[in-house]
């Protein structure tokens, strides 16, 4: 090889190098932008990862295929770094967190946060009820991380009734008066509200 | 004591009529039962006849502790008191009380492992233990006084790192009914008056030496390590009751309150509980808040901090500051207790104006904590108050009291749920005024006969949770259905064990809770979901035998029994498993007496079948399944008439529990038409003496 060929060379070599450590680069500062939002109990979305890139210079933005540069670095790193999961909202975008900070449940959660009320309370309540199983609190909703108003829980709860979607989803009410939701494709009426009542009053009185 | 550690060497002895104080060495003589009620069963089987009176003074108290008190061991803080129970109905029995806080690490630090007091002083004392400095000190200036008094009093005597127990007027005035308390809020109930018999006011401890750990430092600080990585919050709930990132897993009714937004409201500034990830072991403390829990949300603004015992991250004493009961009611505004304590003024209530858990219900828990920790009151976990709402509420009051003694109480504001009620009612039960208060402050069992009632109505009777022998159930068939059952069967009083609820309901899906039973007790179907219930098979008998030796083991070692065992975990990545040896890797690392799970199972079992021999020598009959293991009626009804077995109900198949008591007695190898156990079971666990004593007497079967 001539002399002038192995500077080409060289030069070509440097550059593959230089993009290679940029390429890295991007690859951890994605992992980072998703570590992060997991431990601050949210999950990443793509935008959001190629922001923190473009404003690390990780990538360009005149780039000819951004999204698939972003793509690639994120599939790279969910590859090579067994902590990371996606999961696809309901709009077919895929969310990202890390094992290391959130759950699968929490992430689920989390997307059905983001759709839904009515989904949301449905599906809350529907896991409580075949896995544990339980009934599940109304007032739950009222909290972290629902976080919703009395009206909105209680209008969710009017549409729901309405809704043919929903009509699994009913109510029990404990000695205390306080509302329990449950889904009777996992419980019968009479167990959910034994259940409840435990939950409510029964397991306080036997401490 | 050769070279074992843990063990600080002596009990302290102490014989109240000869004003004697004496030490004997512990390995010596006391090793083979560990401590704890241990100890406290081996000195009333070797040194005191079945049948004295709790009040004689030859009856004796036994204050053990166990090698791992005051140690850097989780949740060390026990202190067990054995004695003869003044509350057993229709005789004494022997039983143990237990307290936490600070006492049995103070002891220990004071170069013993359990006091034994016996005899009678001729007038009030109160003993002070200052490392080898043993004195019987005058107590009259105090007589009288509440605990509060008496303990700041002896504690400015004794400097501010001595921990106190002591008695209130409800002890001196010999109410059974009655406590023993150290560090103001932690109580061991049914001791009170058996102290006040022997003219103890109160004990005062300052120890200023160590313990030694017989293992290598990093193995110790491992093993310590993976205990704490095993904790869940109080009663080993180990997942949160809200959703939170790290978790798989929660329970609504979880005692894992901590969660972002739920803030200390009365820390200075508030304290946000956050979400607590498992692996970080600075943060279990704020996992639980037992006021919110016991109280409602309300209790999040009184809340100050959690509080608790020696070694113990979890705090599940959690401190309140009330200023508005302080000021409506002239108590302190500030009070501290976990579940009985916090629960005991509410308890007596049927209905508050705001609901159970409003403001009123904090007050009348404010009220109640602060008469009741003072005059030394036991509720027999709440059946004070159970038999009061049911006594009052079918007109019996109104019929045994006399119509002047009933009208000098405000009935109309206690059926309004008014606080101030507590007032007029507490303070005459410990000291025994006019009828109610006498008869209030015996025990159920007296109480019933003195009034005439049948004990056998209180057993039907669904609501009341009455047992047997003057006692409630405790985490009976509600919790680990035939298990809770056959555990229930066993004690004197109540059975003091978590052993089954701390698994039963730590939060897990049943499905994760079967695959841990499977490992643990050999079968899936040792556990049943709540409130579904299948018929008896061997892993619950497997289950129950485990439940009472670890009870045992940690009233022994000083471990608490209210958070452990560990045999299921908050960690994800062990399966939710625990590590059910770690009473054993922490007892041969503290004592270099190496023991497995299984060695020291036996010894548990040795300890449990001394209980067991002095409940027969006691009752002078081997007959225990007719007189002793005895269920009542309500455990076999259902309120609304569901059948055993049906979804929805508690209640349990008579056939079944008789096949239950069948397979459990198996499992302990005992003899199952008497339900005592054999020779054989004796000779097993190292008891051949008490084996032979009991055939002396006729007691042994076969």
């Amino acid at each position: 090889m001539s002399a002038e060929g192995q500077d080409a060379s060289n030069q070509q070599g440097k550059g593959e190098e230089g993009e290679g450590l940029r390429w890295e680069a991007a690859s951890q500062a994605a992992i980072q932008v998703i570590r992060n939002r997991s431990g601050q109990g949210q999950l990443a979305a793509e935008e959001e990862i190629l922001e923190e890139l473009l404003a690390l210079g990780l990538l360009e933005e005149d780039a000819a295929n951004l999204s698939a540069s972003l793509a690639e670095i994120l599939s790279t790193a969910s590859h090579t770094h067994d902590d990371l999961r996606t999961i696809p909202n309901q709009e077919g975008n895929k969310r990202y967190y890390s094992l290391q900070f959130m759950t699968e449940t929490y992430a689920r959660l989390l997307l059905q946060r983001e759709g839904d009320p009515l989904q949301l309370i449905a599906e809350i309540v529907r896991e409580n009820s075949a896995l544990y199983p339980r009934p599940f609190p109304l007032g739950a909703f009222e909290r972290t991380p629902f976080t919703m108003t009395r009206e909105e829980i209680q209008r969710c709860l009017d549409q729901m009734s309405c809704h043919q979607a929903y009509q699994d989803i009913a109510r029990t009410i404990t000695s205390a008066g306080n509302v329990f939701l449950y889904s009777t494709l996992h419980l019968d009426p009479d167990y959910a509200a034994t259940l409840a009542e435990w939950t409510d009053v029964g397991q306080h009185d036997n401490p | 004591m050769g070279s074992f550690g843990g063990w600080a060497g002596r009990v302290l002895r102490v014989d109240l009529s000869a004003g004697r104080i004496w030490a004997e060495d512990t390995i010596e003589r006391y090793k083979d039962y560990l401590g704890g009620t241990g100890i406290g069963y081996k000195v009333l089987w070797d040194e005191v006849p079945a049948d004295t009176h709790p009040y004689d003074p030859t009856n004796k108290i036994v204050f053990g502790t166990g090698p791992l008190a005051g140690t850097g061991a989780p949740c060390n803080g026990r202190t067990a008191i054995t004695t003869l129970w003044p509350t057993c109905w229709p005789k004494p029995l022997v039983a143990s009380g237990h307290m936490g806080g600070h006492f049995a690490a103070e002891l220990k630090y004071a170069g013993y492992d359990a006091l034994v007091i016996e005899g009678k002083a001729d007038s009030p004392v109160w003993l002070s233990i200052e490392d080898q400095q043993v004195e019987i000190h005058d107590a009259r200036g105090i007589w009288g006084q509440g605990i509060r008094r008496a303990t700041i009093e002896i504690s400015q005597m004794l400097g501010s790192e001595a921990v106190v127990a002591a008695i209130g007027q409800a002890g001196e005035n010999l109410v059974p009914m009655s406590v023993v308390m150290n560090s103001v809020s932690h109580s061991a109930g049914g001791i009170g008056s058996v102290m006040g018999s022997k003219n103890l006011k109160a004990i005062g401890v300052r120890g200023t030496g160590s313990l030694r750990i017989a293992g290598a430092k990093e193995e110790w600080e491992r093993v310590v390590k993976l205990h704490l990585s095993m904790l869940g919050a109080n009663n080993q709930h180990v997942v949160p009751d809200s959703p939170q990132p790290w978790a798989e897993y929660y329970d609504p009714g979880s005692r894992w309150k901590a969660s972002p937004g739920r803030k200390w409201g009365a820390a200075a500034p508030a304290i946000d509980t956050g979400t607590c990830d498992p692996h970080n072991f600075n943060r279990i403390a704020y996992r639980t808040n037992n006021a919110a829990f016991y109280l409602g949300d309300v209790a999040w603004k009184y809340t100050v901090r959690g509080n608790g015992c020696t070694g113990c991250p979890i705090r599940c004493h959690t401190l309140i500051k009330v200023p508005s009961a302080a000021a409506k009611y002239g108590i302190p505004e500030m009070g501290q207790n976990t579940c009985g304590g916090l629960n005991f003024g509410r308890s007596f209530f049927r209905t508050f104006p705001d609901g159970p858990k409003g403001e009123i219900s904090v007050e009348a828990s404010m009220v109640g904590m602060h008469l009741a920790d003072d005059l030394g009151l036991w509720c027999n976990y709440s059946q004070l108050q159970r038999d009061f709402q049911k006594l009052y509420y079918d007109g019996t009051i109104r019929t045994k009291v006399g119509a002047d003694e009933f009208k000098r109480y405000s009935w109309n504001q206690y059926e309004k749920g008014d606080p101030a009620f507590l007032f007029e009612l507490l303070p005459r039960i410990a000291t025994k005024e006019d009828e109610l208060g006498t008869a209030l402050g015996l025990g159920s069992g007296y109480l019933l006969e003195r009034w005439s009632i049948s004990e056998e109505e209180w057993k039907r009777d669904f609501g009341l949770q009455y047992w047997k022998l003057g006692h409630p159930k405790h985490h009976a068939n509600e919790d680990a259905g035939q298990c809770g059952v056959i555990i229930n069967t066993q004690y004197n009083r109540d059975p003091q064990c978590h052993s089954h609820p701390n698994f039963t309901r730590n939060g897990l899906p049943i499905a994760v809770q079967k695959r841990i039973a499977a490992e643990v007790w050999g079968s899936p179907d040792a556990v049943d979901a709540v409130k579904a219930f299948t018929p008896m098979n061997p892993g619950k008998a497997r289950m129950a035998k485990w439940a009472l030796l670890r009870k045992e083991l940690h009233d022994s070692l000083s471990l608490c029994n209210w958070m452990g065992p560990w045999v299921a975990s908050p960690l994800k990545e062990r399966g939710y498993k625990g590590d059910d040896s770690i009473e054993s890797l922490l007892y041969g690392l503290v004592t270099g007496d190496r023991k497995s799970r299984e060695e020291l199972d036996l010894t548990a079992e040795r300890i449990f079948l001394l209980h067991r021999a002095l409940t027969i020598r006691g009752m002078g009959t081997g007959q225990m399944r007719v007189r002793h293991d005895t269920v009542p009626e309500w455990v076999f009804a259902d309120p609304e008439g569901k059948a055993a077995f049906t979804k929805g109900t508690n209640r349990m198949d008579r056939d079944d529990i008789a096949k239950a008591m069948d397979l459990f007695y198996q499992e302990m190898g005992w003899d199952k038409v008497s339900g005592a156990p054999t020779r054989a079971a004796y000779q097993r666990v190292g008891l051949a003496h008490v084996a032979q004593e009991l055939a002396e007497k006729g007691l042994l079967p076969g």
